[in-house]
C-alpha cells in the first residue's frame, strides 16, 4: 500500500520535469514575442508573421495583443527591467520618449546592404517623420499610413432631405445639416467630443492654427487660429443636435452612430474594415467622405486631416537583436506590407502596396468612397508630437474636461493647455 | 535570566527562525523592500525608464498645494462615510438572516457570496451598463435620466453601490463564523430570562460577534481607502466628473502611470498609507470602548 503514493509522487515530478522542459526551446526554434494593441489586426500580423517563419523554419514569432490602455503601461515597465517583447508596434506618441531615451534599436542602416536611401525611395515623408526619433535617426520600421475621414449615415440625410457630404462641405455645412437631420429625424448630427487625435486636432489644422510650433517647441494654444476651431469645436456641444461629454463618457460616438442614433463622426481610416465587420447590419447604410474644410482658414485651404503612422521597433539592447532585426527588415519588405494591407485594417506605409487595402474592401462587399483617404494623403498633417507628449497628453485632456464640464471657461483652460505643455516641453528638452 | 536557554530552547528557537524564514524573505523581497524605495521615489523626480533624481521635498509640496489632490482625498475619506457603515450593517443584517432557520439558507448563502467570486473588471462592466444614463436598466426601470456616472452628483453613490455589493458577501461569511461561535446556552438563559428578540440582538449578539466585526471593520476601512479598481472600471479618462470621482489610488495611477511622474505619484502613496495609519490607530484605540473579547 505504501508504494502507491510514493509512485504517484514519482510521477508527478516526472510530469513537472517535462512540463519544465517545455518552457525552454525544446524544439530548436528561436522564440519571439510580437506585442500589439489592436485585436483587429492580429490576423494580419500574424499573417507576415508566417510568411517569415516559412523562410526561416527556426524562428517562431507569438503575436500578443493588449488593450490599447495597457499597452504603453506595460511597455514602460518592460523597458525599465530590459525585459521589453521582441517586436512591438510603436506609435507616435510614444516614439520620441522612447527613442531619445536610447530604448529603441537604430534601425537607419538596416536595409544599406540591399539598398541605399531605401526608407526615401519606398516611404513618404510623413511615415519616415512618424518613425524617426528626434536625432533623425529612424528608430522602426514604418508600419502603416493613415488619415481621419467623415463618417455619415445615408438614411438619416436622406431623411432630412440634405446632399450626402463631399469634399466642398464647410464647417457651417456640417452644423446646418446636423441641425436639419436634428430637426426631421430626432437623431444626432455630428459627434463632437473630447479627443484630439480624432477630433478638434483635425479642426485647429484646417482653421490655420497648430497644436505644435513647426520646431515642436511650444504649443499653439494662444494662436488665434487655434483658439477659434476651439472655440467652434467645443461650441458643437452646446447644440441641440450634438450630445454632451456625459452622454460620450458613457456611449462613444463610434457606438451610438452604428446603433444609428447620430448621423456623423470622424473616424480614422484604419477602424473601418472593423466596424463593417462588425456591424453587418449597416452594410449599404453608411459611407465615408473628406473632413469638412474651414470656410475661412487664418492660412491655407481650410483643408487638413491628420495622418498618423505606426511601426515596427524592437528593444536597443534585446537579446536576439541579430533576429529580430532579421524580421524587422523583412517586415518592412514589399512583399510584408503587401499581405498586411490585404487585410483592409491598414494601409502599408511602402509606396504601391496601399491596393490590396482597397482591394479587401471590394472582396468582403463593403462599398465605400475609399478614394477620400487616398486624396486626403495630398494634404494631410503629420500627427502631433514631440518628446514630452507622454507627459502632457493627459493633463491636457483633465484640463480641458473643465471647460467640457463648465468648471472653468475655455480662454482660461487654453491658457493652462498652453502652459502644461510649454513647461512640460522644456523640461523634456533640458535632460 | 534573558540569554540563558537551554541547548534544547535555542535548538527550538533556531528551528522556529527557519519555519517562519520563508514567509519573512517573501514579505521582505515583496513588500518591505519596494516600500522603503517608495519612499525614497517620493523624494525624487521621474526622468524616464526608471531614471530618478533626488528633489527633496517639492512633490510634498507640489501635492500639498494641488485642489485635485485635496479633491481626491476627501473623495476617498467621503467613498469611507459612504460604503463601510452601511456596508458592515448589511454585511451584519444578512450574516443575521443566515443564521437563523429559513428554507434554502445555502442557497441563500452561495447568492450573497457569489459576487466575490466574480472578477471585479467583470463586476465593474455589467454595472456600468446597469447605470448607463441611456440605456441602462437602472434608469428604465426608475423611469428617470439620471447620469449615474458621468454626473459629479451621483458618480462616487455609483460606485460606493457597487463597492457594497460586492464586499457584503466576504463580510458575511466572516461574521456568520463570528455569530455561529455565540454558545447556544447564552441565548437559552435570556430568553428564560424573558429577554425578546431585540434585547438579545444587543445584550448577547452584538457583544459576542463585536471582535470579528472589529476585524472586518478594520479591513473594510482599509480596503475602501484603498479603492481603486472599481473607477478605473468605471469611469473612463473622458468622464466629466472624474474629478468629484477619484480617489488618491487612482490619482497615484494616473499620477504615477499615465502622466509618468512616478515620484508625485510616490508621495500620493506615502499620504494615504500615512491617512490609513491614522485611522487604523484611531480604531484600535476606539476598539477598547465597544468590543468584547471576554465575556
Amino acid at each position: 500500500m505504501k508504494r502507491i503514493p510514493r509512485m504517484t509522487a514519482a510521477a508527478l515530478m516526472l510530469a513537472l520535469l517535462l512540463s519544465l522542459a517545455g518552457c525552454g526551446s525544446a524544439d530548436g526554434k528561436t522564440h519571439l514575442t510580437f506585442q500589439i494593441w489592436d485585436v483587429a489586426q492580429r490576423a494580419s500580423m500574424e499573417a507576415i508573421c508566417d510568411a517569415y517563419t516559412a523562410q526561416h523554419p527556426d524562428v517562431a514569432i507569438e503575436v500578443q495583443v493588449t488593450s490599447w490602455d495597457e499597452y504603453w503601461t506595460k511597455l514602460e515597465a518592460a523597458a525599465e527591467s530590459n525585459t521589453m517583447p521582441d517586436i512591438f508596434w510603436m506609435h507616435t506618441n510614444q516614439i520620441l520618449y522612447y527613442a531619445d531615451f536610447g530604448m529603441l534599436a537604430d534601425v537607419t542602416d538596416l536595409y544599406d546592404d540591399v539598398e541605399p536611401g531605401y526608407y526615401q525611395n519606398h516611404f513618404s515623408e510623413i511615415s519616415i517623420g512618424n518613425a524617426s526619433g528626434s536625432d533623425g535617426r529612424m528608430y522602426g520600421v514604418p508600419k502603416d499610413k493613415d488619415n481621419i475621414v467623415l463618417v455619415y449615415n445615408k438614411e438619416m440625410f436622406d431623411a432630412a432631405g440634405v446632399p450626402y457630404p463631399d469634399a466642398d462641405w464647410t464647417w457651417d455645412d456640417l452644423t446646418e445639416a446636423s441641425q436639419k437631420i436634428y430637426d426631421a429625424t430626432g437623431k444626432y448630427g455630428y459627434m463632437a467630443y473630447n479627443e484630439d487625435h480624432l477630433g478638434y486636432w483635425n479642426f485647429v489644422y484646417q482653421a490655420g492654427g497648430c497644436i505644435l510650433t513647426e520646431d515642436k517647441t511650444r504649443a499653439g494654444f494662444d494662436q488665434p487660429a487655434t483658439r477659434r476651431a476651439m472655440d467652434f469645436y467645443l461650441g458643437m456641444q452646446k447644440n441641440d443636435w450634438c450630445p454632451d461629454q456625459t452622454y460620450f463618457a458613457e456611449t462613444q460616438p463610434g457606438v451610438a452612430f452604428f446603433s444609428e442614433i447620430g448621423s456623423m463622426y470622424l473616424e480614422g481610416n484604419w477602424e473601418l474594415m472593423n466596424k463593417s465587420t462588425s456591424y453587418p447590419n449597416m452594410t449599404g447604410k453608411w459611407d465615408i467622405t473628406y473632413l469638412p474644410k474651414c470656410p475661412d482658414p487664418a492660412s491655407g485651404d481650410g483643408r487638413a486631416t491628420m495622418s498618423n503612422g505606426l511601426c515596427y521597433s524592437t528593444a536597443a539592447h534585446g537579446k536576439r537583436l541579430d533576429t529580430v532585426l532579421d524580421v524587422l527588415k523583412f517586415f518592412g519588405t514589399e512583399e510584408a506590407q503587401n499581405i498586411a494591407s490585404s487585410y483592409g485594417a491598414a494601409i502599408s506605409a511602402y509606396i504601391g502596396t496601399e491596393q490590396p487595402y482597397f482591394d479587401a474592401f471590394e472582396k468582403a462587399g463593403y462599398d465605400l468612397n475609399l478614394q477620400v483617404i487616398e486624396d486626403q494623403f495630398d494634404y494631410s498633417v503629420q500627427c502631433v508630437n514631440n518628446s514630452a507628449r507622454p507627459k502632457w497628453k493627459s493633463p491636457v485632456l483633465d484640463e480641458l474636461t473643465k471647460a467640457y464640464n463648465g468648471q472653468s471657461d475655455l480662454d482660461t483652460v487654453l491658457d493652462n493647455m498652453q502652459t502644461i505643455v510649454d513647461e512640460a516641453t522644456a523640461a523634456a528638452l533640458s535632460k | 535570566m534573558k540569554n540563558k536557554l537551554s541547548a534544547a530552547a535555542r535548538r527550538e528557537e533556531n528551528w522556529g527562525w527557519i519555519m517562519v524564514a520563508p514567509t519573512i524573505i517573501g514579505l521582505s523581497i515583496l513588500n518591505l523592500w519596494p516600500f522603503v524605495q517608495t519612499i525614497y521615489t517620493s523624494f525624487c523626480e521621474h526622468l524616464g525608464f526608471g531614471h530618478y533624481r533626488f528633489i527633496g521635498l517639492k512633490n510634498y509640496v507640489d501635492m500639498f498645494s494641488n485642489t485635485e489632490f485635496w479633491k481626491a482625498t476627501w473623495n476617498t475619506v467621503f467613498f469611507c462615510i459612504l460604503t463601510v457603515p452601511v456596508g458592515v450593517a448589511l454585511a451584519l443584517l444578512v450574516a443575521i438572516l443566515l443564521n437563523a432557520k429559513v428554507k434554502f439558507k445555502d442557497g441563500f448563502r452561495t447568492i450573497f457570496f457569489l459576487p466575490l467570486v466574480c472578477a471585479p473588471a467583470a463586476v465593474a462592466m455589467v454595472w456600468r451598463w446597469i447605470f448607463n444614463g441611456e440605456y441602462g436598466i437602472l434608469n428604465q426601470i426608475l423611469g428617470q435620466n439620471i447620469q449615474w456616472i458621468t454626473s459629479s452628483k451621483t458618480a462616487i453613490i455609483a460606485v460606493a453601490i457597487v463597492s457594497v455589493w460586492s464586499s457584503i458577501g466576504y463580510d458575511a461569511v466572516l461574521l456568520l463564523a463570528g455569530l455561529q461561535n455565540i454558545p447556544k446556552t447564552l441565548y437559552e438563559a435570556n430568553s428564560i430570562d424573558g429577554a425578546g428578540k431585540v434585547r438579545q440582538f444587543f445584550t448577547i449578539t452584538l457583544p459576542m460577534v463585536s471582535p470579528t466585526m472589529f476585524s472586518v471593520l478594520i479591513m473594510r476601512l482599509m480596503a475602501s481607502m484603498k479603492v481603486y479598481d472599481l473607477i478605473y472600471m468605471m469611469a473612463d479618462n473622458t468622464n466629466p466628473a472624474l474629478g468629484d470621482l477619484q480617489s488618491l489610488m487612482y490619482l497615484f495611477y494616473r499620477s504615477s502611470f499615465i502622466a509618468g511622474d512616478r515620484g508625485y505619484g510616490s508621495a500620493i502613496v506615502i499620504w494615504t498609507v500615512g491617512l490609513i495609519l491614522l485611522v487604523t490607530l484611531i480604531q484600535f484605540w476606539g476598539q477598547k470602548k465597544w468590543v468584547t473579547y471576554d465575556i
